[in-house]
């Protein structure tokens, strides 16, 4: 893990780090990447990935809406609104 | 110290909510900056069940920034510690101020566990996948719970019956119909390798609460199980790769915190979330990112889930045997502001003693300081053995 590899990491997650904090998160990473490596010590080969816990899969139902909000509900918590619509800066030049 | 972000009703039977389970008269924050203030439109089924079952909503209890953290030290509105500096959780001194009779927590990163292991008090921990987590703020989905802690193992069953059982909102609810009946505990292991992991004070009560089932005549064996401790590492993996995913929503957009600083759309996500999480969320979701990385992807997400299974199967060998495990919930009985700031990834650590219920979705109880793990479904025999250590034990 190097300080480019982080860059790309902040970009993709949209944060941005003050160089001290670069140099701490750095560190954690590389001690996170140490301790995975060890996990290579446990053969999995031939286990199988566990995504659920219990054995229930993806569950589907009716597609019914079960929750119905108004737009002016919707919108109560929006940092910005304009004539009902969410406000952004302009993203299409 | 700000043990509730917001006052809810009066009453007898006041319950407290981690300010990570939505309600719709009062805020709900996460702990984080970027949602302070953030009223939802709908509640958590736990919180309507509650009420129907005729507890109050007391108010949200103050967590670390999206319950990730060791004792809520994260949290935008400030960590709660002792005028000694002794970190306390904001539930768990509601309940010892007697404010709330019991508190419903949710436990990603094992939290609730070790603040009630600390303060002598019962936490449950129930089976993934029977207490709804609809209406709960997402963070880790494949291990995260709501548990219920009190000051007494009755109060924590009381409350859990209250709000357990199948929800068709919930995707990952388990149909009553799979529930299997729990086993009397006649036989408990000791995990001895993660016990000597933890410090003399925490082993001691490891030692005592042995005592304690001997004297009931339930039978303990010291075990070493080398894969559990992989679950530390796996469940952090699994953990950030989750969070990295559920916190991607928080833009600035819709709703929550957006930067009064920027011009164009990137400076809005970016500038809205750098200025709203904290350090060490930060710090997560970077590592959430690099595990996901396609360079990373098989050695560390895939590996994690196939370590899952490996500690799952341990677990299951163990239960032929054994009716349930017995650990610590903690590596010492006193954390401080100065640890955290020393290491503010302790929590990280401290998952060696929490992750391997977590990973697994195993239900745990904390009775007497220390940690029971057993099968699925077996949360009610564990709370009989922790009543019965409640009235004798002490």
């Amino acid at each position: 893990m190097d300080k480019e590899v982080l860059r790309r990491l902040e970009k993709e997650n949209q944060l941005q780090l003050t160089d001290t904090q670069k140099e701490t998160v750095l560190a954690f990473l590389n001690q996170q990447h140490s301790q995975l490596e060890k996990l290579s010590a446990i053969d999995t080969e031939s286990v199988e990935r566990m995504v659920h816990v219990m054995p229930i899969n993806t569950v589907v139902r009716e597609d019914v809406a079960m929750q119905k909000f108004s737009r002016e509900d919707l919108q109560k918590g929006a940092p910005e609104t304009m004539d009902g619509y969410w406000q952004v800066p302009r993203v299409v030049e | 110290m700000k043990l509730m972000i917001n006052e809810g009703s009066a009453g007898e039977k006041r319950v407290a909510l981690d300010d990570l389970i939505l309600t719709k008269d009062l805020p709900t924050t996460a702990g984080s900056k970027m949602l302070d203030g953030y009223v939802s439109l709908f509640e958590a089924e736990v919180a309507t069940r509650l009420q129907k079952a005729g507890y109050t909503i007391g108010g949200k209890a103050n967590v670390g920034e999206f319950a990730i953290d060791l004792l809520g030290e994260t949290s935008y509105f400030g960590a709660c510690a002792k005028e000694d500096g002794t970190l306390v959780y904001a539930a768990n001194e509601l309940l010892e101020k007697g404010e709330v009779c019991a508190a419903l927590q949710m436990d990603v990163n094992g939290a609730p566990r070790r603040a009630a292991a600390l303060a002598g008090q019962y936490y449950v921990k129930p089976t993934y996948g029977t207490v709804s987590r609809f209406g709960t703020i997402p963070v880790a989905c494949s291990g995260e719970t709501v548990g219920v802690a009190a000051t007494t193992a009755e109060t924590c069953r009381q409350v859990l019956a209250a709000v357990a059982g199948y929800d068709e909102k919930d995707g990952t609810s388990l149909p009553q119909s799979m529930y299997t009946q729990p086993k009397d505990i006649k036989k408990v292991a000791i995990l001895a390798d993660i016990t000597a992991a933890a410090d003399a004070d925490t082993q001691a009560k490891v030692a005592a609460f042995q005592a304690f089932l001997e004297s009931k005549g339930i039978a303990c064996e010291k075990v070493e199980v080398e894969c559990m401790s992989a679950a530390k590492t796996a469940w952090n993996a699994l953990m950030a790769a989750e969070l990295c995913n559920n916190v991607s929503r928080y833009d600035g957009v819709k709703y929550g915190y957006r930067t009064p600083n920027y011009t164009n759309i990137d400076e809005l996500y970016t500038g809205s979330r750098t200025e709203a999480f904290g350090d060490v969320l930060k710090t997560m979701i970077l590592f959430g990112s690099d595990v996901l990385s396609t360079n990373n992807y098989e050695k560390m997400y895939d590996k994690s889930l196939r370590i899952r299974r490996v500690v799952a199967e341990a677990f299951a060998d163990l239960f032929t045997k054994y009716d349930c495990v017995l650990l610590p919930a903690c590596a010492k009985q006193r954390y401080t502001v100065e640890d955290v700031k020393a290491d503010q990834y302790l929590a990280c650590q401290e998952a060696l003693f929490t992750a391997p219920a977590s990973i697994t979705g195993l239900p745990a109880v904390i009775a007497g300081g220390v940690q029971l793990v057993g099968p699925a479904f077996s949360e009610s025999s564990m709370l009989d053995v922790a009543q019965c250590y409640g009235k004798e034990g002490k």
